[in-house]
């Protein structure tokens, strides 16, 4: 069933279809059993989903009743309280023991994942692809980068499927796995993904440590990322 | 029961500030735990948003009432089945007083509604839920999830569209085993 096909149902089933178009939707249905039969399953799934939803909810308010009783002051509460504050302070002490490199702290603050290409349905063949930032979009990055790899095995230059695998690596956690993609885009000028490659490589020099590989690149002077840069580097610097 | 219609959360909150508290002294007093007093309230909240959406409730029906009854016959029927496990004798005549419950088809009806509904993976729940359960349009659900309206539209579809391949799958079942 086509998307057209499925939304005029979904309307039907939501009510939200215009009187008229309801009207000869109703005589068409009244013809075509196949027709039926989609709006009955249609119904059903949706209902499904509602349901599903409702159990959610029920399970989150029963789960904060839970909380809020549990939470309630007792004869410990006082206890409870010296213990929270104990614990606060055991926290922090470990905290500042273990407490990230600059480079890491910088890498938190200033990457954030590529949030990849719109999601279209078209003709043009390109379902895999488009499965795969589904996937991506969504946070499943192992997912999609297996998806893509796939495809890249038959077309291994396509700077499109290179670009999101490293940036499903650099979402995943894994700057390293992402550098030489990176490193191959920046040397390619004419790629789209050629400024953004540069800033992600850089990020993830950052990201590794890498810091003599971080200060030689040279894009202080890109317009989209050279201040970001520059901020990170006076940072390094320091 | 508008509110249940169109699955508005504070509806759901009302009922259970509501009618919980009766229901869960029930269960305590019939030797359960304030947990089982929270899956039969949930499970009698199912039942009646089932029967609200089917219209199968005569008008006027009490929320509290109906749901009073479902979760205490839905009680009883774990007191009978643990007892005939244990083979222990009740005692509590009026544990073993017939049961005036929902319909036993709805019962089914939400059996079948979680499996199907237990298909879906997370991404697409995330989706849907928002979309059919909590009533957000494609832009609020796409602003929600930093990505483009018309995404989370192909998202929807699709999501959908295996849900409507595997109840086909399920159908075909059922008519070669009838």
């Amino acid at each position: 069933m086509d998307r057209l096909r499925f939304e005029t149902i979904e309307a039907y089933v939501l009510g939200t279809m215009p009187g008229d178009e309801r009207a000869r939707f109703m005589e068409e249905m009244e013809r075509n059993a196949a027709l039926r039969a989609e709006v009955e399953l249609q119904k059903e799934n949706i209902l499904a989903v509602e349901f599903g939803g409702l159990e959610r909810t029920l399970r989150t308010i029963a789960n904060a009743e839970q909380n809020d009783t549990t939470g309630k002051g007792t004869g410990r509460s006082s206890f409870l309280k010296y213990a929270a504050a104990v614990a606060l302070l055991v926290v922090a002490a470990v905290w500042w023991l273990v407490r990230p490199a600059e480079h890491e702290r910088l890498y938190a603050e200033y990457y954030t994942v590529d949030p990849g290409l719109p999601v279209a349905m078209s003709a043009t063949g390109d379902h895999a692809f488009q499965d795969a930032m589904v996937a991506y979009k969504l946070g499943d990055y192992h997912e999609a980068r297996s998806k893509w790899s796939a495809l890249l095995q038959q077309e291994p230059m396509n700077d499109t499927l290179r670009y999101y695998i490293a940036s499903a690596w650099l979402a995943e956690g894994d700057a390293q796995a992402a550098i030489p993609m990176l490193d191959a885009l920046t040397k390619e000028p004419a790629s789209a993904f050629h400024a953004r490659a540069g800033w992600f490589l850089f990020l993830a020099y950052v990201s590794t440590g890498e810091i003599a590989s971080a200060q030689a690149m040279t894009i202080g002077s890109d317009t989209t990322y050279g201040d970001r840069v520059r901020r990170i580097k006076e940072q390094l610097g320091k | 029961m508008a509110g249940l219609l169109c699955n508005d959360p504070s509806t759901i909150r009302a009922l259970y500030d509501t009618h919980f508290p009766a229901i869960k002294q029930y269960v305590l007093q019939n030797r359960g735990t304030g947990s089982d007093a929270q899956d039969m309230f949930q499970e009698a909240v199912t039942v009646l948003w089932l029967s609200v959406k089917e219209r199968r409730l005569v008008p006027d029906t009490d929320p509290g009432g109906f749901l009073y009854r479902v979760a205490k016959n839905k009680w009883l029927d774990v007191v009978r089945s643990a007892a005939h496990r244990h083979m222990k004798v009740v005692h509590n005549e009026q544990l073993l007083e017939r049961r005036d419950d929902a319909p036993d088809d709805i019962e089914e009806r939400i059996v079948r509604l979680r499996g199907v509904y237990d298909k879906l993976d997370d991404k697409c729940r995330i989706v849907l839920d928002q979309f059919y359960f909590e009533r957000k349009d494609l832009a609020t659900i796409a602003a929600g999830m930093g990505v483009e309206e018309e995404s989370i539209r192909t998202i929807k579809y699709r999501c959908m569209m295996k849900l409507r391949a595997f109840r086909k799958a399920i159908n075909g079942e059922e008519q070669q085993q009838g």
